[in-house]
């Protein structure tokens, strides 16, 4: 475990790096797909990315290097400030339900566009215009 | 009697979860419930709305975290107008709705009642809250309800429609999130008071970042151009008394959202150009796009549009007067185009024909429904004397002390845009040929009540406004008043 | 109780009745709204002792009351109402949508009855908002094609003009700090030389109202197409509201004669001469009683423009006495017409003729009212014309406005003729044999309109007194008039009431002889009676003397009918209408699209948010 924490201490910038890129990565290809699949399912699940990488945002964001999780349990009653910050996990927690039912919710639309017009492409699904 | 604006949303929840269980035990549960909560709702509104004019700003503070660690509601004279006027056109709006589609089976109609007062519980949500993220939670509530009810009737269009819409408001939840998060990193705290206190120190490069994301997100829910691709189609897909209900609230909550936002958090200079620009620009666009529309509701829906986008350039103008105006024309976008949606959704059960062509002669089938769409129709157009031309007077008085003469021109233009589709509507109303004579549907009792409900109170407004003025004057100087909405909340931990 | 509110409250609650009775019983429909404006007419007589009426509505003070100039239009109004009422009952009979025409009717009596009586702006234009658009719903009571066309392209014109008022009246409000147009006009809002696109703003509206060119081109259809009932009251008042309201615009000028408005005014009495010209030689060649009677009035009311905008007392007086004559023979004139539609189905001057023998009264009306817009003595219209043409004359150095005048008064006797011959003289037709006599409250009014033309021009002191005091309001001082009797700059006396009855005496003789010989046994021949000369007729030639009626003068002026304003308005709707709907394709309906629209106007907002947002 500590060797785990030096080796965390030792690379921390890259870390740091990878997981904001990580983030921003998953945003910018869930952007790809959203603007430039045309598959209604492709879609839906660059819109799941987007979201996930707006967590990992959310996440890195709290986050403390060799912070404790913030709960005042044995042996951690005087940690407070090495506690990560507690509010953008709830926040993640919250909008990783939203998300969750808005998927469902666009996934079954889906199906019933498919089952209306035959077809998942999004550019021949336009009955509704000007 | 104290009561708590808790119970704005606890009760439309509780009887959310309820009603499946009581439709167990009573059959019309579903019918009747959430009238009874509404019912509620615009009781404790007024309830509420009285003591706050005697006694100022009520600081709700949710389950004994003070804020800024805890969540809490803000009912000020401006939310406490907005919450009133919600829970008032909630309820009128289940009124007229209240036989609707009793003869689908499969307990379908239970869905549509829940969704339609979650999405109104909701919408009061969004606006009576005074913390960010809870701020986010309301609108995604709105978000989810709406999506479901614009894709209610399950044909193909609806399902696109509804696709459309939960694709632009995924995206507006996104960047909602990363706006909060920005902001959240800088200020450390998401309780709207103490973001707005802690604003100035904020950097202007991430402070203006977050704005433009802010303006993005809520853009799209305050159907902006040119983030409202969705607002067509929802509109024109979803149920009438829905359709009626975006109008009437889902969209003032989208407004209020942006404008909270940006009156209350934001110190920055710029958004007010912002607003008259991208809010004529919107207005435009839409009576453009409504001229030659072919179907009636789809019509409608860039009208509501257009009206938005007046609001939007009264916030703009941003003296109190022009606040005053735009709470004013909030008040009656709500009241006209949701009795516009009401009685046009009647000529479309009667003709069966969802394009204008299903307009022609209606008079005689249903005289009362028309002679109240024609009086909303030169309502909404801003002829005297209804209250539409009040609201669009005081917004004019309010940019000429700006000296805005070429904004006042092009509002009146596009108002004589908007006024050709509306007469040409009533014209065929009244005079054009009907096509085919069938048995009519007439309207039912509780729905006649609600429209002669909403067409009386534009003829009052429109007679007398001092009636109303008086509480939008306060609701609009609490909006502005923004120290004296820090202060209260953040003095009193 | 105020007479004001309770003009406006029986007038308000006439209409609600009317428009509910309907559905119970027709035939009390045009009762009810006859007698209701007939109460709201007997406050004519306590209106004189009436203090202005103050309140406050949504923030805005208003101010109700008469004053002399006032009450000279209330009284065009009302009166001209009433008997339009009156005449409404059998001319209506039969038709749909009783309620819903006198309903609107009524709305639109209060409307010009407010605009009137207002001395505050926001209710003036409220009313004059509640006058337009009630009139927009009789204008297209006829038929619906003509709310695509005609009755839009008058409310998009009044829209026009209401909201350059509107956007004036709100910088008046800004500049001036008050509504109360008394003390605006004092504080010189109309004065040219602060603000003025506010006075080119209100005179625009106003202009609209009046049907001054180009923006006329709603007035031809919107007269003709409308209920004659309604068209009478629709030319003979409202435009007058255009006039009332140039009249306010122009006091200014008339106080002050800055150099500025005498540009401005200029501009106007050209407008009002072209309108007059063009509008009489349009008139020439319609074929319709009613679009020819449409043509007529607004050229009418450029002769009162032009006599407005001189801005002597001379020029005012004409424009005032104008106004009451235009609105008295018109008025008659429309009803004519509408008698003559009532009665023989149609006012198309190619398929009747000879109605003189089955409507003699009528006939008399209409000649009376012929005279009175020719302007040719003992009539009201002569004393019209002839101040105008001594304001224009003596007062003004325009004197190329003069041949303007002059000619299109000329050309007037043309279609005033074409009108009398085509409907009442020449051979009777077979379509029309059964023709009666219109019936007797149809009459009535008519034959009071005549018989005040006959007796304002015996006595045009009866008019002259009024608008005298009238003019008073307006910065005219000492107005001089008589009451049988016109007077000239050059001390010249003319005694009205010998020539007067002379010219009776002639009537009175030409009648007895035409009764005299119309004992004798007498064969009337149709125009389709023609076996005689060893012809017959055949289907769909039309013979009646109206065809082709002005044939060499239609070629010689054809020139001038090719451009029509007309067609460039609508080419100009139809190129808006156009674009419009291409624009509109920006919303493709493709979700993707729209999420573009989304991720590219973020992407523009960063770009430049720091120039946007400081």
């Amino acid at each position: 475990m500590n060797e785990f924490n030096e080796l965390f201490i030792k690379y921390k910038d890259l870390i740091t790096l990878a997981v904001y890129g990580t983030a921003i990565m998953l945003i910018i290809i869930g952007l790809y797909a959203v603007l430039l699949k045309k598959h209604l399912v492709k879609i839906v699940i660059g819109l799941s990315i987007i979201d996930a990488g707006v967590h990992l945002l959310f996440v890195a964001v709290g986050y403390i290097q060799t912070g404790t999780a913030p709960i005042f349990s044995p042996g951690y009653e005087n940690a407070a400030d090495k506690m990560v910050d507690p509010v953008p996990q709830a926040l993640v927690l919250t909008a990783i339900v939203i998300g969750f039912a808005v998927t469902a919710l666009a996934l079954s639309l889906v199906i019933r566009l498919y089952k209306h017009h035959h077809t998942a492409n999004i550019e021949q699904i336009k009955s509704l215009k000007w | 009697m104290v009561i708590s604006p808790v119970h704005y949303i606890v009760a439309p929840l509780l009887a959310a979860f309820a009603i499946p269980l009581l439709s167990k035990i009573y059959k019309d549960a579903a019918r009747v419930v959430p009238g009874i909560v509404l019912f509620y709702n615009v009781i404790i509104s007024f309830v509420l709305m009285k003591q706050v004019l005697k006694q100022g700003m009520i600081n709700e503070v949710i389950a004994g975290w003070q804020p800024p660690w805890g969540i809490n509601l803000v009912l000020t004279p401006f939310t406490g107008f907005l919450a009133a006027m919600i829970s008032v056109m909630g309820f009128i709006i289940w009124l007229y709705g209240f036989r609707f589609k009793r003869t689908l089976k499969g307990g379908v109609v239970k869905y549509y009642e829940i969704l339609q007062m979650m999405m109104i519980a909701g919408s009061i949500g969004v606006i009576i809250t005074g913390d960010l993220f809870n701020m986010f939670v309301f609108i995604e509530i709105v978000g989810i309800t709406a999506y479901s009810l614009t894709a209610f009737y399950r044909d193909r269009n609806g399902a696109e429609a509804g696709f459309k819409y939960l694709l632009l408001g995924s995206l507006a939840s996104t960047f909602l999130l990363l706006a909060i998060l920005l902001i959240y990193t800088q200020t450390g705290t998401l309780n709207m008071a103490q973001i707005a206190e802690r604003m100035p120190e904020v950097s202007s490069g991430i402070k203006i970042t977050a704005l433009v994301f802010f303006l993005i997100a809520l853009g799209i829910e305050a159907e902006m151009f040119p983030l409202n691709g969705w607002a067509p189609d929802a509109y024109e897909q979803a149920p009438s008394p829905t359709s009626a209900t975006f109008a009437a609230v889902v969209s003032i909550a989208g407004v209020y959202a942006l404008v909270r936002i940006l009156f209350t958090l934001f110190d920055v200079a710029g958004v007010h150009q912002y607003l008259i620009v991208m809010g004529f620009v919107t207005m435009l666009v839409a009576e453009i796009a409504a001229v030659s529309q072919k179907n009636l509701k789809r019509m409608l829906a860039y009208s509501s549009i257009g009206q938005v986008g007046l609001v939007l350039i009264a916030f703009g103008v941003g003296s109190p007067l022009a606040v005053f105006g735009a709470l004013f024309l909030m008040l009656n976008h709500a009241v006209i185009k949701s009795l516009l949606f009401m009685t046009g959704s009647y000529f479309i059960y009667n003709s069966g024909e969802k394009r204008l062509e299903g307009l022609n002669g209606m008079h005689k089938r249903l005289p009362y429904v028309s002679a109240l769409f024609s009086l909303a129709a030169f309502a909404i157009i801003g002829f005297p004397p209804f209250s539409g031309f009040w609201s669009k007077f005081y917004i004019l008085i309010a940019a000429s002390d700006q000296k805005m003469i070429f904004l006042i021109i092009g509002i009146l233009l596009v108002t004589i845009i908007e006024l050709v589709y509306y007469l040409r509507s009533v014209g065929r109303i009244y005079f054009a040929k009907e096509e085919m004579q069938d048995i009519a549907h007439k309207p039912s009792v509780n729905a006649l009540i609600a429209m002669s409900f909403l067409a009386l109170f534009i003829i009052i407004i429109g007679i007398y406004p001092d009636i109303i003025t008086g509480y939008i004057n306060q609701a609009a100087a609490a909006l502005l008043d923004k120290t004296h909405y820090v202060q209260q909340i953040l003095g009193s931990k | 109780m105020n007479p004001i509110i309770s003009i406006l409250l029986i007038l308000f609650a006439g209409s609600v009745l009317a428009f509910g009775i309907d559905s119970i019983n027709r035939k009390w429909t045009g009762w009810i709204a006859f007698i209701s404006m007939l109460l709201a007419a007997l406050n004519l007589f306590y209106l004189a002792q009436t203090s202005d009426l103050v309140f406050s509505l949504g923030g805005v003070s208003l101010k109700w009351g008469f004053s002399s100039l006032r009450l000279y239009f209330v009284y065009i109004i009302l009166i001209l109402s009433l008997l339009s009422f009156l005449y409404s009952i059998d001319y209506m009979k039969g038709k749909a949508r009783l309620g819903y025409f006198y309903g609107a009717f009524l709305l639109t009596v209060l409307g010009m009855f407010g605009v009137v009586i207002s001395k505050d702006f926001v209710s003036f234009f409220i009313f004059w908002e509640i006058m337009t658009w009630s009139s927009f719903l009789l204008i297209i009571y006829n038929a619906y094609y003509k709310v695509k066309t005609q009755g839009l392209k008058y409310m998009i014109f009044s829209a026009i003009g209401a909201y350059a008022m509107l956007t004036a009246i709100v910088f008046i409000y800004h500049y001036y700090g008050t509504f109360d147009i008394a003390v605006a006009i004092k504080g010189g809002v109309f004065s040219f030389e602060n603000h003025i696109f506010i006075p080119l703003f209100f005179a625009l509206g106003f202009a609209i109202k009046a049907a001054i060119m180009p923006f006329h081109i709603w007035a031809p259809s919107a007269y003709a197409d409308s209920p004659m009932s309604f068209t009478a009251v629709f030319s003979g008042a409202m435009s007058k509201m255009g006039v009332f309201g140039l009249l306010l615009v122009l006091a200014t000028y008339y106080a002050l004669h800055n150099p500025d408005a005498y540009v401005f005014s200029q501009i106007l009495a050209w407008l009002g001469g072209i309108t007059a010209a063009m509008a009489t030689i349009y008139a020439l060649i319609q074929t319709d009683a009613k679009r020819l009677l449409a043509y007529s009035s607004i050229s009418q009311l450029g002769y009162i423009v032009v006599a407005l905008s001189t801005g002597t007392k001379l020029g005012v007086m004409a424009a005032l006495y104008l106004a009451v004559l235009h609105a008295v023979f018109k008025g008659a004139l429309f009803m004519v017409a509408g008698a003559v539609e009532k009665q023989a189905g149609t006012t198309d001057m190619t398929k009747i003729s000879g109605l003189i023998r089955k409507m003699p009264w009528t006939f008399f009306v209409a000649l009376v009212s012929v005279i009175a817009l020719t302007g040719i003595p003992p009539v009201g219209g002569f004393v019209g014309k002839w101040l105008l043409y001594e304001a224009l004359i003596t007062e003004s150095n325009n004197y190329f406005l003069v041949i303007v005048i002059f000619f299109s008064s000329t050309a007037a006797f043309l279609y005033a003729y074409r009108f009398l011959f085509g409907l009442f003289l020449g051979q009777e037709e077979k379509e029309t044999e059964n023709v009666k006599e219109a019936p007797i409250k149809m009459l009535i009014p008519m034959l009071i309109l005549a018989i005040v033309a006959i007796v304002t021009g015996i006595m045009p002191g009866l008019i002259f007194k009024p608008a005298a005091v009238a003019m008073q309001e307006i910065g005219f001082e000492n107005v001089n008039w008589q009451m049988t009797a016109l007077s000239n700059v050059w001390g010249n006396q003319t005694d009205l009431s010998i020539i007067g009855m002379f010219i009776a005496a002639v009537f009175v003789l030409i009648f007895t002889f035409l009764t005299f010989k119309g004992k004798k046994n007498t064969r009337f021949v149709g125009t389709k009676d023609i076996s005689s000369s060893g012809e017959l007729w055949q289907e769909g030639e039309n013979w009646t003397f109206q065809q082709d009626f002005y044939k060499p003068f239609e070629r010689a002026a054809a020139p001038l009918y090719k451009y029509k304003m007309n067609k460039i308005w609508e080419d100009l709707g139809n190129a808006l209408e156009a674009f419009f709907n291409f624009f509109r394709r920006i919303y493709t309906g493709n979700g993707q699209t729209y999420a573009l629209y989304v991720i590219g106007f973020l992407a523009l907002l960063l770009l430049f948010k720091d120039y946007i947002f400081k």
